[in-house]
């Protein structure tokens, strides 16, 4: 579903990603871990073509990100860190524009209130606007507008960071949930546990390379934590 | 891919889709000022600026249609009443031809204060208009005028650049752009929605003004001399140029915005492009075309025309042309002396005296306006570009207060000050014998020449006039058009 094809960026002569190869299918959750300046977030930029590639491709189920980047998107849902919502509007108007841009169409509000619940959201704070909401609340209706988009692949950039355990736990959840829509998630993260609990592979990105793989079947916490303190030590003494 | 994500995907692409999504961004955008207290300040305030301006301009049209009647029943008395006299003394004695003020002119009352609202009527001389409200209240015209053209020409552009220039600039600022982007939403949807919701709440503002312009041309037109009907279709065509602005201000702010790094950068530029379309473009295009295209002095216009009125002759007998005029008048009537002739030499010869003047006036008065047209062309040449060249006159000539309407005003006034000559010197052709200096005419003459009754021209032909400054005001409008299709084109969300 998510394919990166050789892909690279190469910002004034310096490689921010570097013939980058990978394959997300559905149902799989990838969680990409690396130092900053890794080219994580050059990854997730390039499949929504925001930055366009020096060279390869970023395909979205089959559609080149770069030749057909409406196609492309179509297809995605995007979480950021934050997921930035318009302060004046409550959650539930949120998730409606959001909803009605991505789709053409118009969800009735038991059902965009059905998405929010779904997301966790809670009933009463779906009627308050947005500038009061919290980050995970945030990331809720984040979570919701993925749901109402329909969207068959989901790009997620650190989005727990700052998020209290709790909230972090219960993100995880709503990815297992997505993950068992059959959808392709990759995750950028810091967050070790967070890969290990989401992700069905992990990679560790160093200089813009993929530089390790792991199934998380394979590897426990410790382990995770040793190869990835390895490839930044690496990369550090590089 | 799932079925229902494809028909989703599609349902973005359709045309219904497309339109359903752009109304959505109306909406969302609409709700979004709405709910902003910034903006609703913004709203009043420039409504209660609107609205000022509108009572100051019905006090100001009211006053002087109170004091052009009151003036106009006096002259008209004194007229009346000037009792038994030689009927060339009273084309002598002369009256005033008033012009009534347009009820646009409460909205732009353009050059009226600068250009006199009477023309003194008089023998031999086609005077210019006199009673200029600048020169009477120096103190209001320098300092405290307030008009709601102003307010629409330099205000309302205003509030659409603080409408605008956060459009898009403001969300990629917040970080919403990436968020709108990442949906797959063409950036030309986004434009248009953005564009549909700042020129409805731009509209919203203006709409008020104008039901308030069209209630005042209802209970102040004078029936008698404007037709409600044109001063309807006026404002109708009014509203359109001012639309025809506004939104190309919200078509360039959209542009600037997406162009923008930041709304800081974009707000900058686009009040630098108002500071110089509404104050420095205009002044220095007038002194452009003032020199390109110099207009006489009035002491020049006057001379030229005094120069010319040398080669008729007045009461001159001795002149050449009036001894030419005689010796011809005397030939085709077979005598040899004007005592001798069936009619009032003198008549005839005040008659051809006036005759010729009409065709020296009919000249220089039309190269005048012919250099004013002319100047007027050249200055809003650069209205699609900067548009208040081309909304400024467009404006005025709609509101009746431009110099084309004040030409025709004095235009018609001159037809009736020669009405008034070729009355008396009629009476003095066929009543008067030469050299009899005792004939004189009484009140019944001058009862019989009418008082003077003005007709405004129709929308037609301010239209006529204005088509090019229309038609600039709609490239204006597609130039900023273009130009901001063009920026979200390249609309990048970081």
């Amino acid at each position: 579903m998510l394919e990166a094809r050789l892909l690279t960026k190469i910002y004034h002569g310096a490689p921010a990603l570097d013939r980058l190869d990978l394959h997300v299918p559905g149902g799989e959750v990838f969680c990409l871990l690396g130092p900053n300046g890794a080219g994580k977030t050059t990854t997730v930029n390039l499949f929504l073509n925001f930055i366009a590639p020096t060279s390869g491709q970023a395909l979205v189920d089959g559609i080149d990100a770069a030749a057909a980047p409406l196609e492309a998107r179509r297809r995605l849902a995007y979480i950021p860190e934050t997921v930035m919502l318009y302060g004046n509007l409550s959650g539930l108007e949120n998730l409606a524009y959001f909803s009605t841009l991505s789709t053409g169409q118009r969800r009735g509000r038991e059902e965009l209130l059905a998405l929010l619940r779904e997301a966790g959201l809670q009933e009463g704070a779906a009627y308050r606007r947005v500038s009061g909401y919290s980050k995970g609340m945030r990331q809720k209706v984040g979570i919701a507008i993925a749901l109402a988009k329909e969207a068959k692949a989901l790009l997620l950039d650190e989005p727990t960071s700052g998020l209290d355990p709790l909230a972090a736990n219960e993100f995880a959840c709503l990815i297992e949930n997505l993950r068992q829509r059959q959808l392709a998630v990759l995750m950028v993260t810091h967050d070790l546990f967070l890969a290990k609990q989401c992700g069905s592979r992990v990679g560790i990105m160093q200089r813009g390379r993929l530089a390790a793989v792991f199934n998380t079947s394979d590897i426990d916490h410790t382990g995770l934590e040793r190869a990835y303190l390895d490839v930044s030590r690496q990369a550090v003494a590089s | 891919m799932s079925i229902v994500a494809a028909d989703i995907a599609a349902g973005a692409a359709t045309d219904s889709g497309r339109w359903r999504v752009v109304r959505t961004v109306a909406v969302k955008e609409w709700l979004d000022i709405y709910r902003d207290a910034r903006f609703r300040w913004l709203a009043a305030l420039t409504l209660l600026l609107m609205i000022c301006a509108l009572i100051f301009g019905v006090e100001q049209v009211q006053r002087v249609d109170r004091d052009r009647a009151a003036a106009a029943q006096a002259d008209r008395q004194i007229w009346a009443g000037q009792g038994a006299k030689d009927p060339h003394a009273a084309a002598h004695f002369g009256q005033y031809a008033f012009k009534p003020q347009s009820p646009l002119a409460l909205a732009d009352p353009g050059i009226d204060a600068y250009v006199g609202t009477a023309v003194w009527l008089e023998a031999h001389k086609q005077n210019e208009a006199q009673f200029r409200a600048a020169r009477d209240n120096p103190l209001s015209a320098r300092l405290g005028s307030l008009s709601l053209a102003f307010v629409l020409q330099a205000v309302m552009p205003l509030v659409a650049i603080m409408l605008g220039f956060a459009a898009f600039a403001g969300e990629r600022e917040r970080g919403t752009l990436r968020q709108l982007l990442s949906l797959g939403v063409r950036p030309i949807d986004l434009l248009a929605g953005k564009g549909l919701a700042m020129v409805g709440v731009l509209l919203a503002v203006l709409l008020p003004a104008f039901i308030g312009i069209l209630m005042c041309c209802f209970i102040f037109v004078d029936a008698s001399i404007f037709s409600l009907g044109d001063q309807v279709m006026r404002l109708v065509w009014l509203a359109l140029g001012y639309v025809l602005y506004l939104a190309g201000f919200t078509a360039l702010a959209l542009a600037v915005s997406a162009f923008s790094r930041t709304s800081r950068v974009a707000l900058v530029g686009l009040l630098a492009f108002w500071l110089v379309n509404g104050f420095l473009v205009p002044r220095v295009m007038t002194d452009v075309v003032r020199d390109a295209s110099p207009l006489p002095t009035a002491l020049e216009f006057r001379q030229a025309i005094a120069q010319d009125k040398k080669k008729t002759f007045g009461h001159d007998e001795s002149h050449p042309a009036f001894v030419a005029f005689r010796d011809q008048v005397l030939k085709q009537h077979g005598v040899t002396r004007v005592e001798d002739l069936p009619v009032n030499f003198r008549g005839l010869s005040l008659r051809q005296d006036d005759e010729n003047g009409y065709r020296i006036f009919d000249r220089h008065f039309g190269v005048l306006q012919e250099a004013y047209d002319r100047q007027d062309r050249w200055r809003a040449a650069l209205g699609f570009v900067f548009p208040f060249l081309a909304i400024q006159p467009y404006s005025m000539g709609l509101a009746g207060s431009d110099t084309r309407g004040q030409y025709h005003f004095t235009h018609a006034a001159e037809q009736h000050r020669r009405a008034i000559q070729a009355i008396v010197s009629d009476d003095l052709i066929r009543n008067g014998r030469y050299g009899d200096p005792a004939y004189v005419a009484g009140p019944e003459l001058w009862a019989r020449i009418p008082a003077f009754s003005y007709r405004p021209p129709q929308t037609g032909w301010a239209l006529s006039a204005q088509a090019v400054n229309l038609l600039i005001l709609v490239s204006w409008c597609l130039v900023a058009g273009l130009f901001a299709v063009y920026a979200v084109r390249r609309l990048r969300p970081l």
